[in-house]
């Protein structure tokens, strides 16, 4: 009965910030405590409508086989019929708890966060609809919800990394990242046209028979090329390289929304298509190894740029990367369940992080170089404590949650392919050093002399404890509950530890962490030193591989040329036509305006000059009727 | 060509060509009128003739035709009441703008253009 | 007799009676803002009486079947009842300030609707022809009921004199139909072949002549303009959404039922006519700066559109007609009270008044932006759905050019669409500023505009809601 309802209405859990976005829009936009309230109120109301789903999903008969569907007629144009409904199963609640829990602490965090900037309202509008567009996705019975709301997510996104649209280069920002994953969700849709020529529909329930039996039919030549075309919207959407370069100055908005955006929604969003289309994806292997192989080579790529970057955000910024890459990895190598567990716990222990970075950014006045701060340890002990155990969760310690997670991955791996199972294995050694590196360099040493740094205040500070524990207790929950057994593709996965794999990632972690005190706190080798041996691939690190470098080059040739030539075309032939409209609007409108002289004689003028041609083009049509039917009428 | 015992026929046996052409006569004379006559209350005047030979119309037809139903008359009494009231109003109309301009003169309203 | 079947009609008359009755009761001095609230409240009655009158069966009719309530005509009334009730909400302070005759500009603005619910029904001439004078006559009055201005005279001897003469055409266009066919009802005019006699087609266009200038086509618009701008605001936004759908009502009911043999005949002068309109409309548009009379214009537009939906002549092509007409009722009524406040508070509705709107009243600036683009058919709101619509009925029948005219002149609409956001959206020079009044936005426009927004906005996300009920519309249609 409840279990039902919950059901029945989980329609309103994206509803409900939605309506806290027109509410605040439309009213209460001016006034900061007002919005808040709004926003947070609407968020926890949906947060417990999460909380019944996900208890109605485990108490019921629900599984990944067998969804909960509800949808109704959208609209209706000659013979397409496209739906709108919500479609739960294991996987959406898992990511609805995830994200209604993770932006309802981050709107709680914002109350502190925002408490002097005269545009809060504006800022927990666009939360809401951000968090309202990627709950929308989430629950998405088909390609053409999924896809309204992926770009209503990039909407927000935009909005959100350009809130200070006063400064120059939040705007850049902005725009980078809309128009990158613009590039990526056109691939998107092309895939989802496809699919609605190919098969007439776009629902997953409907897809999930029909793909099985047309790849039996006529092989997988087709659906191969359907299925990159898809896998690029993720690409884009989850930052994976080639098109990752927008994430890291995602950070230009405020930490808040990194936070949102680095955990919770947005990137995850790709994961997730690729999660709810794994019915397509996993029965293609080749796209299986490229989503494998371009989500290794990411992870690694992204942490061997976070070794040697100095801002604290940006370095979070390219973990995140990196851990996306894991996620595709996990996809591409078979397993749902891992990719999905690394999900949730990274949703939580990366949301813990950039919130600590939050926090020390404002307590540091807005400096954001790690090698600037020091000793906070002291001064912000509960920033420092809960950043630690981030620190640990994301470099995979057992107990931690990351440990868990990482480990399941790297089990996948390694049952598939060797080499992917070696760079996840490198990678997760990176990803513990750059972590500890930050964790030291901010939180130990000596505080420089004027630090400003105080501990933060109760709105910033209970968002972190309680992501803390969910950091320290998530990978426990999700091994020991089973979470193999209720999110997986195919058959339901036993999870059992490798002790090997894990054992090797363990002992590597705490190697690199143990080298990271070495270097910078107990300074046994000076980093200074070290990255002089390693001069050109410091410098390279240090630059990202000249990703963007290389981008401007290749947009200075090829699309400055374009454009000139373009612009030459436009100087001369556009706008030549458009000067011929101009004119002769002006020269209909001349003649208008000589009939339309408010003379209203004239005006009964035209009308019968329209009369008395409309009546001899119907005598010339009846004179044609009868030479037609020859007088025999 | 029609003998003159025919043609002696057509002019003395009034049919429905005849009213036809009454009514189209009128309609053009009304219409006539409509163009080139300055006054509002003349105007009004020429559009009273127009339904008028409407009117003629639906008659002369309902009592040509076969069937034995009378919507034709029916519908030329309301044409009639419809044309009343419009008049009525025109002429309202005419107070009012002799009121705000001091003259019907119809080419004077021409403050709405373009 | 089946006197359920006219219920809405006798309930309208019944209403205006009371009105009538309730302004002679009330001291001249005194507010007649009850009066208003009366009529609102008749009218919300009668619009949950006419959802209950929807049926799957044979359709009610009355008058031997010369009065016809099925779901089309439900739907067609429908939409009259909420464009006047809503009109009626906005303008309560317009009424109040500027108009001399209070209590009788309301027993118009009913009489008036009872002209269009009756013509919706209409199935034969007669009842047609009843039904439009009834709401034109009223509308003459209606336009020149602002006694102080002199535009507001002016508009209404030009709508008077060329309204009358297109009676006049009608009239006899409609009399050589009967001479024709032998009859007036649409169901015996549509089985008689005399129709292709050259009096019979001569009277077929005469007829369709006279909606073209309810419908304000080109070159039959030249009244439209003035009126529109001269006409008090409330009365133009009803002429932009209420006469002009009910003229579409009884056209489409008379070129489907009682012409459907002459098809060949009219679908290409219908399909050339939407073209110019959408063509010219547009045009014209461009270069004005009086809101209202660009409204006209982007309406003789907008009848353009309507009548793609009309060209396609299948259930596909008349839901999306039905479905247009609905949202530009809500887009009107967003645009219209916007203009109706400004044109109490700023005395005119010109492209000055509203300049820097946004910052004295930005609630009013963002429903005007809102109501011009469902015009405009920008996603994600009402119109362009209603335009998607439109265009693939019309395609799918062939007429691929049309619907392509229709695009590119959408997309030059947006630019003076965009024009008024524009002006509305900048900053104030000091000069312009010392010009610009304050604007006081009642509670009841606040409603009002809320209403069409949701509305423009809901119907754009999910036009599937309307979309059901113009499929129930149609169903019963030509049975």
């Amino acid at each position: 009965m409840f279990s039902d309802f919950m059901l029945t209405h989980a329609w309103l859990i994206p509803l409900l910030p939605a309506l806290a976005f027109l509410w605040i829009g439309f009213f209460t936009r001016l006034h900061k405590k007002r919005s808040a309230a709004i926003a947070i109120t609407m968020s926890s109301l949906s947060f417990l409508l999460a909380c019944g789903v996900t208890w109605a999903v485990l108490s019921g008969p629900i599984t990944m086989e067998t969804p909960f569907v509800q949808k109704t007629l959208w609209f209706e144009i000659g013979s397409v019929r496209i739906f709108m409904g919500s479609l739960v199963d294991p996987l959406t609640a898992m990511m609805l708890m995830v994200v209604t829990m993770v932006s309802l602490l981050v709107q709680i965090y914002s109350v502190g966060y925002m408490a002097h900037d005269p545009g809060a309202g504006r800022f927990f509008a666009f939360l809401s609809l951000f968090a309202a567009s990627m709950l929308g996705l989430v629950i998405a019975v088909n390609f053409a919800q999924l896809y309204v709301f992926w770009e209503l997510v990039g909407l927000c996104s935009y909005l959100l990394i350009g809130f200070y649209y006063d400064k120059v280069s939040a705007r850049e920002a902005a725009k980078k990242a809309f128009i990158t994953t613009r590039i990526g969700d056109f691939g998107l849709l092309l895939g989802i046209l496809l699919l609605q020529i190919t098969f007439g529909t776009l629902d997953f329930q409907e897809l999930k028979v029909l793909v099985p039996a047309y790849i039996w039919i006529s092989g997988t030549s087709f659906m191969t090329i359907v299925g990159l075309l898809l896998f690029i919207g993720p690409i884009g959407k989850s930052g994976q390289f080639p098109l990752h370069v927008w994430l890291p100055d995602a950070m230009e908005g405020p930490t808040p929304v990194s936070a949102l955006i680095h955990a919770a929604t947005m990137v995850v969003a790709g994961v997730y298509l690729v999660g709810r289309a794994y019915f397509i994806f996993s029965a293609l292997p080749v796209v299986m190894n490229v989503i494998a192989w371009l989500g290794g080579f990411t992870a690694f790529f992204a942490a061997t740029i976070a070794l040697t970057q100095r801002p604290i955000k940006r370095i979070l910024a390219y973990s995140t990367i990196s851990q996306l890459g894991y996620m595709m990895l996990a996809l591409g190598v078979g397993s749902l369940t891992a990719s999905m567990f690394h999900l949730m716990t990274h949703a939580f222990f990366k949301a813990l992080l950039f919130l600590c970075a939050g926090a020390v950014i404002e307590a540091m006045q807005d400096e954001a170089d790690i090698f600037k701060m020091g000793g906070l340890r002291k001064k912000m002990p509960v920033t420092f404590a809960a950043m630690t155990i981030g620190v640990l969760a994301i470099s995979g310690l057992p107990p931690f949650a990351g440990f868990f997670s990482k480990d399941e991955i790297l089990g996948a791996a390694a049952a598939v392919s060797t080499p992917l199972y070696l760079l996840g294995t490198l990678t997760a050694f990176l990803t513990a050093f750059y972590m500890a590196r930050l964790l030291f360099v901010t939180f130990f040493g000596e505080a420089s002399p004027g630090c400003p740094a105080t501990e933060t205040n109760a709105f910033m500070r209970w968002p972190l404890i309680v992501l803390a524990v969910l950091s320290c207790v998530s990978g426990l929950w999700g091994h020991f509950a089973g979470f193999g057994e209720w999110v997986y593709f195919g058959a339901a996965e036993e999870t059992g530890i490798d002790w090997v794999i894990a054992g090797t990632s363990t002992v590597l972690s705490l190697v690199a962490i143990g080298l990271a005190y070495e270097i910078y706190v107990a300074k046994r080798w000076s980093a200074y030193e070290i990255s002089q041996r390693f001069g050109v691939l410091y410098t390279l690190s240090f630059n990202k591989y000249y990703i963007d470098e290389f981008y401007t080059l290749l947009r200075r040739t090829f699309c400055d040329g374009l454009g000139r030539i373009l612009y030459w075309i436009d100087l001369h032939v556009i706008d030549g036509i458009v000067n011929g409209l101009a004119r002769l609007v002006g020269v209909l409108s001349t003649i208008f305006t000589f009939l339309q002289n408010g003379q209203v004689q004239r005006y009964v003028a035209v009308f019968y000059g329209g009369v008395i041609v409309l009546v001899a083009y119907s005598l010339f049509y009846a004179y044609k009727v009868l030479t037609l039917l020859g007088g025999a009428f | 060509m029609i003998s003159f015992v025919e043609m002696m026929h057509l002019a003395l046996h009034v049919g429905l060509p005849h009213f036809l052409l009454l009514s189209a006569v009128l309609f053009a004379i009304g219409l006539f009128g409509l163009f080139t006559k300055k006054g509002i209350i003349a105007v009004l005047m020429c559009i009273e003739l127009m339904l008028n030979a409407v009117n003629i119309n639906f008659i002369a037809f309902n009592h040509y035709m076969p069937a034995t139903d009378l919507s034709g008359q029916l519908m030329a009494l309301f044409s009639i009441a419809v044309a009343a009231a419009e008049v009525a109003i025109g002429l309202a109309l005419a107070f009012r703008i002799y009121h705000d301009h001091h003259t019907v003169n119809v080419d004077d309203l021409n403050h709405l253009k373009g | 007799m089946n006197f359920l079947a006219i219920g809405t009609e006798i309930a309208i008359a019944l209403l205006m009676l009371i009105v009538l009755a309730a302004d002679l009761l009330l001291p001249k001095d005194v507010s007649h803002r009850r009066i208003g609230v009366i009529s609102m409240v008749g009218l919300a009655v009668i619009l949950v009486y006419t959802f209950g009158q929807y049926h799957i069966g044979a359709s009610p009719t009355f008058f031997g079947g010369l009065f016809f309530v099925d779901n089309y005509a439900l739907f067609f009334k429908q939409l009259f009842i909420i464009g006047m009730l809503f009109t009626i909400l906005f303008s309560l302070e317009y009424t109040e300030k500027l108009l001399r005759y209070r209590g009788e500009f309301y027993v118009l603005l009913l009489s008036a609707l009872l002209g269009m619910c009756v013509m919706a029904s209409a199935n034969d001439f007669i009842t047609t022809f009843v039904g439009l004078e009834l709401m034109t006559v009223s509308f003459y009055i209606l336009v020149g009921a602002r006694m102080t201005s002199e535009d507001s005279s002016e508009a209404a001897v030009k709508y008077l004199i060329v309204g009358a003469a297109s009676t006049a055409v009608m009239l006899y266009g409609m009399s050589l139909v009967y001479g024709a066919a032998g009859s007036l009802v649409f169901s015996e005019v549509c089985r008689n072949i005399h129709l292709f006699y050259a009096a019979g087609l001569a009277g077929v266009i005469m007829v369709i002549i006279g909606f073209f200038f309810k419908l304000s086509v080109i070159p039959f618009h030249m009244w439209a303009p003035d009126v529109y701008q001269g006409a008090p605001t409330p009365v133009t936004a009803l002429l932009a959404m209420g006469s002009k759908a009910a003229g579409i009502a009884v056209f489409m009911r008379i070129l489907y039922t009682a012409f459907p043999i002459l098809g060949n005949f009219w679908l290409p002068l219908l399909a050339g006519f939407a073209a110019l309109c959408m063509i010219g409309g547009n045009i014209m548009a461009i270069r004005q700066t009086d809101i209202k009379r660009m409204l006209a214009y982007s309406s003789i537009a907008q009848a353009g559109y309507m009548m793609v939906g009309m060209a396609a002549a299948d259930l596909a092509g008349m839901k999306a007609v039905l479905f247009y007409a609905m949202l530009y009722v809500f887009a009107n009524l967003g645009a219209f009270a916007v203009l109706t406040v400004i044109d109490t508070e700023r005395g005119g509705t010109s492209r000055r008044d509203i300049t820097g709107l946004a910052q004295a009243a930005p609630l009013l600036a963002a429903v005007m932006t809102i109501s011009l683009l469902s015009m405009a058919g920008i996603p994600p709101t009402a119109g362009f759905a209603g335009k998607l619509y439109l265009f693939t009925a019309v395609v799918e029948r062939g007429y691929l050019w049309l619907a392509f005219v229709g695009f590119v002149m959408s997309m030059i609409s947006v630019y003076y669409y965009l024009m008024v956001a524009k002006a509305m959206y900048r900053d104030l020079t000091p000069e312009e500023a010392e010009y610009a009044a304050p604007v006081y936005v009642p509670l009841t426009v606040r409603a009002a505009v809320l209403v069409s927004v949701f509305a423009t906005l809901g119907l754009g996300i999910c036009p599937e809601w309307l979309a059901s009920l113009t499929n129930a519309a149609v169903q019963t249609f030509m049975r």
